[in-house]
């Protein structure tokens, strides 16, 4: 009896370490992408949103060539923009095409981190609700702190 | 029966486990991939680094160059680039320089220089770690194997009549063994001679300080060792010169040798007193050739017994009056010996001086050998 409780805590636990918690890490850095993503368009957004309010036609920036080393551009018109719609797609779209472009892509983004928090809460649950039924098989006492809680 | 009495048989497996050395190597085989990820990493900052060289050599060429322009991370703008031979290069903490596209390269030249140093490095860590983790590997093949260690103590004279050949061939392996007891087998014998040569060297080193400060102590002439030493040296010489005597080196080692030795007879003085077995007998030799003239008086009044000043006076006496009876050289001749005074010395100077001293030789004899003495006669005749 024992011996067949000893090789089912093992089990969970191994469940637990080699499958629950490398899943929640992959979630964890999906949304951290995603983030990223949200970030860059709100800061394209902030940007296109600056050049209307200031009615830039033309623009002299430096691009990086790489390894820090800049080089001056110039950019004669401003008015149409190429935006990446991902898979290495870029469309060709004047400011307020590209602002409502931005603002769907910003929707969608926000969806996502959506579910990918949804994704880690639940994986958090089960890692709880594992640990739990080990916690159940070597008859440990329950936490007080959870019978306590009253509504 | 010798083998129960000598050696002890352990596995190596009981030394190191199977299990442990296959963990050490798998460890090492981590790390191994680990800085060869890092090496991936650094061979490809040096491909782009190649690139962008080649790329600021061409830039220059033409006036501007269509492109897109990066606006943002998702966005660009179709342009062009203007002023291709103006560079904007980071220093590192955030500064700037204007550099051309000539300038440009030297920098990025000098960057390509420290990553391949550092590539170099690398690759040289890797090569050691994979010596560590073959090394590993053996380990634990050779535990898995079963193979063991067998270790005998040497056991000093334990057998008489074995004579000292036995126990010489098991006395060098066995010690070596124990040194290495923490290390594999298969490097064992290499082990051994590493220890041995370095055990040689420390003895050079050993030798050559010790050699160091008897010449610096010198003139201080209370260390013991450093006279001795030194008496060595100079009975070399002695002996060399012995026969073939030149009038000229008489007389400059008079003048410069007696009064050296002078400052020494006076230290010794002290220091044979406190060990009178070993150097009692130099230092009468010395003192008694130096000092012949002025102590010759005090040793005859002074009293004869076993005392070591009384030896050494009584010696004195014995050269003086060579020195006085024979020629000017003579007294340079024992000067420049009485400075550097040993058993064989002493033993010229008996001879010599015998046949006229009794009693003193009488004394001194006791305490030397009397092979040297013969010796000496023979060629002084």
């Amino acid at each position: 009896m024992d011996s067949l409780h000893q090789a089912k805590v093992q089990k969970f636990e191994e469940f637990v370490d080699q499958r629950l918690k490398p899943d929640l890490v992959r979630a964890i850095a999906e949304r951290d992408k995603v983030f990223e993503q949200q970030k860059i368009f709100s800061d394209l957004r902030r940007n296109i949103e600056n050049l209307e309010k200031n009615s830039v036609t033309s623009l002299r920036t430096l691009v990086d060539i790489g390894s820090e080393v800049y080089l001056q551009a110039e950019v004669p018109d401003t008015q149409r923009i190429f935006v990446d719609i991902g898979l290495g797609f870029h469309v060709e779209f004047t400011w307020s095409e590209a602002l409502n472009y931005i603002t769907q892509r910003e929707e969608k983004i926000a969806r996502q981190i959506e579910e990918y928090t949804q994704l880690i809460a639940s994986i958090k649950a089960q890692i709880k609700l594992v640990l739990e039924g080990i916690r159940e098989i070597i008859q440990l006492p329950a936490e007080k702190s959870l019978p306590e809680r009253i509504f | 029966m010798e083998e129960a009495r000598k050696g002890t048989v352990t596995s190596l497996a009981s030394l190191f486990p199977v299990e442990e050395a296959q963990k050490a190597s798998k460890r090492m085989q981590d790390a191994i991939t680990e800085k060869e990820n890092e090496l991936g990493r650094l061979r490809d900052f040096i491909t782009d680094n190649n690139n962008l060289i080649n790329l600021v050599q061409k830039l220059p060429e033409e006036l501007n160059h269509d492109i897109m322009v990066p606006f943002g991370k998702a966005a660009f703008f179709p342009g062009r680039l203007i002023h291709t031979n103006e560079f904007l290069v980071l220093l590192g903490e955030g500064y700037f320089a204007e550099r051309t596209s000539k300038q440009t390269i030297d920098i990025l030249k000098r960057r390509g220089n420290t990553l391949d140093s550092q590539v170099d490095a690398l690759e040289a860590m890797i090569k050691d770690l994979k010596a560590e983790a073959s090394f590993f590997n053996v380990t634990a093949s050779e535990a898995a194997e079963g193979l063991v260690e067998i270790r005998e103590d040497y056991v000093e004279e334990k057998s008489i009549k074995g004579e000292s050949k036995p126990g010489d061939i098991t006395h060098d392996p066995p010690s070596f063994y124990e040194a290495n007891e923490g290390k594999a087998a298969t490097d064992d014998e290499e082990f051994a001679r590493m220890m041995a040569k370095l055990d040689e060297l420390e003895e050079e080193e050993l030798a050559a300080e010790s050699d160091n400060k008897s010449d610096n102590n010198e003139e201080a002439a209370a260390d013991i060792e450093a006279i001795s030493h030194q008496r060595l040296n100079n009975s070399l010489q002695d002996t060399e010169d012995f026969q073939p005597r030149i009038p000229l080196e008489h007389t400059n080692n008079k003048s410069t040798t007696m009064k050296l030795p002078e400052k020494y007879n006076r230290q010794e003085d002290i220091t044979d007193q406190l060990n009178f077995a070993g150097l009692a007998v130099q230092s009468k030799v010395r003192e008694g050739k130096n000092l012949a003239h002025n102590v010759e008086d005090f040793t005859l009044g002074k009293n004869p017994p076993s005392h070591p000043e009384a030896k050494e006076k009584a010696e004195a006496a014995a050269p003086s009056k060579s020195e006085a009876q024979h020629q000017t050289s003579r007294p340079s001749f024992d000067s420049h010996k009485a400075f550097t005074g040993s058993i064989v010395e002493h033993t010229e100077n008996l001879q010599t001086t015998s046949a006229k001293q009794t009693s003193n030789s009488s004394q001194v004899s006791g305490s030397q050998p009397s092979k040297p003495v013969s010796r000496f006669k023979m060629q002084r005749r």
